[in-house]
């Protein structure tokens, strides 16, 4: 579902208040928190969608990583899982076997275990996971806190959902995809781990709203304005190619509908750039908003680390909340 | 309710565009697709003028009608740039994908493709086709020199395809002095049918 409409319906439904409960509904929160004991919350957070590769256990992997990239964005550490599976009837059930393997190995790769799940028949397969997390309430990072002078680094390239997009077209295969699916399948932990050793004000994983999408939610959670870099953020191999053969998915108009307050000041050449900038992404990086005078050293660490493909991608600035400037690049 | 050839209403992505390269690969004259939302109008009329058709789109009160007009003077490939399935290259395959010559010296690599450009210009063979991909879309815009020789190239009647998604990353799409524009589905075309390719 399209963040807009998501927003209304969830805004109809009374908000929850409980002195335990650290997380917001309405803030755009990553993932549930909420607080067991001094020092202690549990971090909660679910996801599920149908196969977007070819290959079951790869799908399971890559399914698991998005499921958990919650959790670490928020700088917890994963403990338990429970798997959802929708599967038709007539599908041979060794499918689901390696779907499921693919989701077990990347649970245990994340130091966490699969405590049980639950499936029901449907037309159409689709995967996911529950998962629990640990943090400490102190140390959580979150979508709001960002601040003015701070500097956007996203961790992963952009461009899953035109790629996605550009398989089920048969105009790519899941080999020449391969950058996108490594991607994917690569869990978010060493690049939170790495951040977590920099003051990050704020960070949230890049999913189904699309880059600016996410930026919007930060913006606004945070009541900072933000300015983004078109032509320095990272894409993936053909990305661009693909955007060029109309192969953008339709959650990218609703991603482009939702974030209301940007100001396009980019250049024509720009446009399938902006294209990427809204595609919806599967097991994408991490956007952090990062203390400028940290900002060179954390990009390093990163780059020479776990996200060779890390980068700058903007700024943040003063007010007034959730407003985002589209600029060419970083020198204008 | 205008009429269309290609109804795509009530399809979701990609669906539009494979309809619409459907109908370009079995050689369609003018045709018109209706699509129902913006997302396939955006999609389809960016696939189709990527393919090198012209492309005028008007809104219907069933959703968005796009009148493609294949480009001109190929009747059998119809798509021109998308000539899935024509075997067109018959000669040397010429295949640049930078800007220079080998891993090295930045200096030196520049001044070997400089100077390979230059014997490919002075020499008389089966050349026919040449491709720029990556930074060497540099060398058919931004430098003068290997642009200048590419042009006599260009004289003998080689074709030279350059990569638009290349042009538009770099930023250098307006910038372009010699060659014309491809994609991917006629570049790969190309190098599979080349009888010899040669990739610098």
């Amino acid at each position: 579902m399209g963040p807009g409409d998501l927003e209304k319906i969830l805004s109809a439904i009374p908000e929850e208040s409980a002195p335990e409960l650290l997380s917001s509904l309405r803030t755009g929160e990553d993932a549930g928190v909420y607080q067991i004991s001094k020092g202690l919350a549990i971090v909660q957070t679910v996801d599920f969608f149908p196969p977007i590769v070819d290959d079951p256990y790869t799908f399971g992997q890559i399914t698991a990583a998005n499921a958990l990239s919650d959790v670490y964005a928020m700088g917890g550490r994963p403990i338990t899982a429970l798997n959802i599976v929708a599967f038709p009837c007539g599908i041979d059930l060794q499918v689901l076997e390696k779907i499921l393997l693919g989701g077990h190995d990347k649970i245990h790769e994340a130091g966490a275990v699969i405590v049980g799940g639950h499936t029901i028949d449907d037309d159409e397969l689709k995967y996911g996971l529950a998962v629990t997390g640990l943090v400490d309430p102190a140390k959580m990072t979150t979508i709001t806190g960002a601040r003015p002078g701070d500097v956007l680094v996203l961790t992963k390239p952009i461009g899953t959902g035109i790629l996605a997009t550009a398989l089920k077209a048969g105009l790519l295969t899941e080999e020449e995809m391969g950058e996108a699916v490594a991607s994917m399948r690569a869990l978010n932990r060493e690049a939170a781990d790495t951040l977590n050793r920099y003051r990050v004000n704020a960070c949230t994983d890049v999913t189904g709203f699309g880059l600016v999408g996410h930026l919007y939610e930060m913006a606004n959670a945070g009541g900072i304005s933000a300015e983004l870099w078109a032509g320095d953020v990272p894409l993936f191999e053909r990305t661009l190619e693909m955007a060029s053969m109309g192969m953008v998915p339709e959650g990218k108009k609703r991603n482009f509908e939702y974030a209301k307050n940007v100001d396009l000041r980019t250049k024509k050449e720009d446009a399938l750039i902006l294209e990427c900038l809204y595609d919806p992404q599967t097991s994408g990086g991490l956007l952090a908003s990062v203390e400028s005078s940290d900002a060179d050293s954390a990009l390093e660490e990163l780059r020479v680390g776990p996200c060779p493909r890390a980068a700058v991608v903007g700024t943040v600035s003063e007010g007034p909340g959730g407003a985002i400037i589209i600029i060419h690049g970083r020198s204008g | 309710m205008a009429d269309a050839d290609i109804d795509c209403r009530g399809l979701k992505c990609p669906e539009p565009v494979l309809k619409t390269r459907k109908a370009l690969a079995e050689g369609a004259g003018n045709f018109t697709v209706l699509v129902d939302n913006e997302t396939a109008r955006d999609n389809v009329s960016r696939f189709a003028r990527t393919s090198g058709c012209r492309v005028e789109v008007s809104d219907t009160d069933g959703g968005f009608l796009i009148a493609i007009t294949p480009a001109a003077g190929n009747a059998e490939c119809s798509g021109d740039e998308v000539p899935i399935g024509c075997d067109s290259v018959t000669g040397t395959v010429i295949f640049i994908s930078s800007d220079e010559i080998g891993t090295g010296e930045h200096e030196l690599g520049a001044t070997l493709m400089k100077s390979f450009i230059y014997a490919a210009a002075e020499a008389d063979d089966s050349l026919s086709t040449m491709i720029f991909m990556n930074s060497g879309v540099r060398l058919v815009t931004e430098k003068d020199e290997t642009v200048a020789n590419l042009s006599r190239i260009a004289d003998r009647g080689v074709d030279i395809l350059v990569c638009g998604t290349c042009l538009d990353y770099y930023g250098l799409t307006e910038r372009l002095k010699v060659g014309r524009v491809s994609n991917m589905y006629e570049i790969q075309s190309a190098l599979i049918s080349a009888p010899k390719l040669v990739c610098i």
